[in-house]
């Protein structure tokens, strides 16, 4: 077993407009910085189309079908100042959501021991009800209950390591039992939750907010004292990372000062998690990171690591 | 906020002005792309803030009296 890489064209069908940071050649630079010859063994495989309906593990239909219909036949549409619909937008949203959805096919069906899911727009600040902050669906958090209902796993774990809080994971995990949502994030920053009171309710929610220019010790201290025991208490079945790199010290939306070391870090103790407890299964799916330069390595130093421990 | 350039403010100002965007920023209503953009300003105006009350500090001084009780002039407080 080994690393599968799932992507797929119609990534690049979700068009921003110019000056938005969260566009198409974010998905250029990863797949650029992934064909170099360390990544030759990587399993690759195409992002399959969700269906609309597996979108319903974590909205409403009535979200669904307004986004659908909100789509434009031409130019872009602003559903907020942050959050924009191009002609190919619905089809790189679903095809990024079945790539997550794929990616816990293959991990807990032992086609894969890890997955990286390399597709945008990204998914962790899409609430159940509301698109918002570049994201459309609520790919991790759907992925999750997917596992769980799907595959009847018992627990299950999504660590966000994006700068910006997790708010649409939170928002759809808030009430779930079954799953442990932790989220990492610069405060203060957009979206403004991810403060430490905030828990769930069943107390399945763990915020673990850093001041602005925290750099890598002060991440990796907090990670050690808070997340890394919260995991490791919830013993989960499979453990699904928001994996944004816009912590990284180089990124113009945000203040940490984070560096690719610290990405390769945490995926390995991420991985040491899922290797105590569901023998290293572990999905990975893009978020955020908007320096081309600062995402390549850092996706090349996660994507290294999962590899390593994906052998 | 105000035009006023950060480093023109009185320390209530700029008070004022970074609960303004720290709450703006808490609130969540800031779009993700001018958040940066709010949370720097927030960063200058703490700065600013910290300045005026060094500043302030520093002129809090001991005393000096003479022989007689009277004031003969002021030594900084140590610790401040």
């Amino acid at each position: 077993m080994t690393t599968a890489l799932i992507t797929h064209p119609d990534a690049l069908t979700h068009v921003t407009p110019p000056g938005h940071p969260e566009r198409v050649a974010r998905i250029e630079a990863v797949n650029e910085a992934l064909t170099a010859p360390e990544f030759t063994f990587l399993i690759r495989e195409a992002a399959p189309l969700a269906d609309a309906s597996q979108a319903l593990n974590g909205h409403p239909q009535g979200y669904i079908d307004k986004l659908r219909a909100a789509v434009p036949v031409s130019g872009e549409v602003a559903l907020d100042p942050d959050t924009w619909l191009s002609p190919g937008s619905w089809q790189a949203a679903l095809r990024g959501l079945g790539g997550c959805l794929r990616a816990v096919d293959m991990v807990l069906g032992g086609e894969a021991r890890n997955a990286f899911v390399a597709m945008r727009p990204p998914g962790h600040h899409a609430e159940a009800r509301r698109a918002m902050g570049f994201c459309l669906l609520s790919n991790a958090a759907i992925a999750a209950k997917y596992a769980l209902d799907h595959h009847g796993l018992a627990r299950v774990a999504v660590m966000d390591f994006d700068v910006h809080h997790g708010n649409g994971t939170q928002d759809i995990l808030w009430d779930e039992p079954r799953a442990l949502f932790v989220s990492t994030h610069q405060m203060p920053l957009y979206p403004g939750t991810g403060a430490p009171d905030e828990r769930g309710a069943h107390d399945n929610i763990l915020n673990v907010p850093l001041p602005p220019h925290s750099d890598g010790a002060r991440f990796r201290a907090e990670v050690e004292r808070q997340v890394l025991p919260r995991l490791d208490g919830f013993a989960p079945d499979l453990l699904i990372v928001s994996a944004g790199f816009d912590a990284h010290r180089a990124d113009p939306l945000a203040q940490l000062d984070l560096g690719a070391e610290d990405f390769a870090w945490v995926t390995e103790r991420l991985c040491d998690i899922a290797d105590a407890h569901c023998g290293g299964r572990v999905v990975s799916t893009l978020e955020g990171g908007y320096d081309l330069d600062a995402l390549a390595a850092s996706v090349a130093a996660h994507v290294k690591v999962l590899m390593e421990r994906g052998a | 906020m105000t035009d006023k350039p950060v480093s023109e403010m009185s320390f209530e100002e700029a008070m004022a002005a970074l609960e303004a965007a720290v709450t703006a920023l808490e609130r969540g209503d800031v779009p993700l792309e001018e958040s940066i953009t709010l949370s720097e300003q927030a960063a200058t105006l703490k700065r600013h803030c910290e300045k005026k009350l060094k500043e302030a500090e520093e002129k809090v001084a001991q005393i000096t009296l003479d022989g007689n009780g009277n004031p003969t002039g002021t030594t900084p407080v140590e610790g401040m």
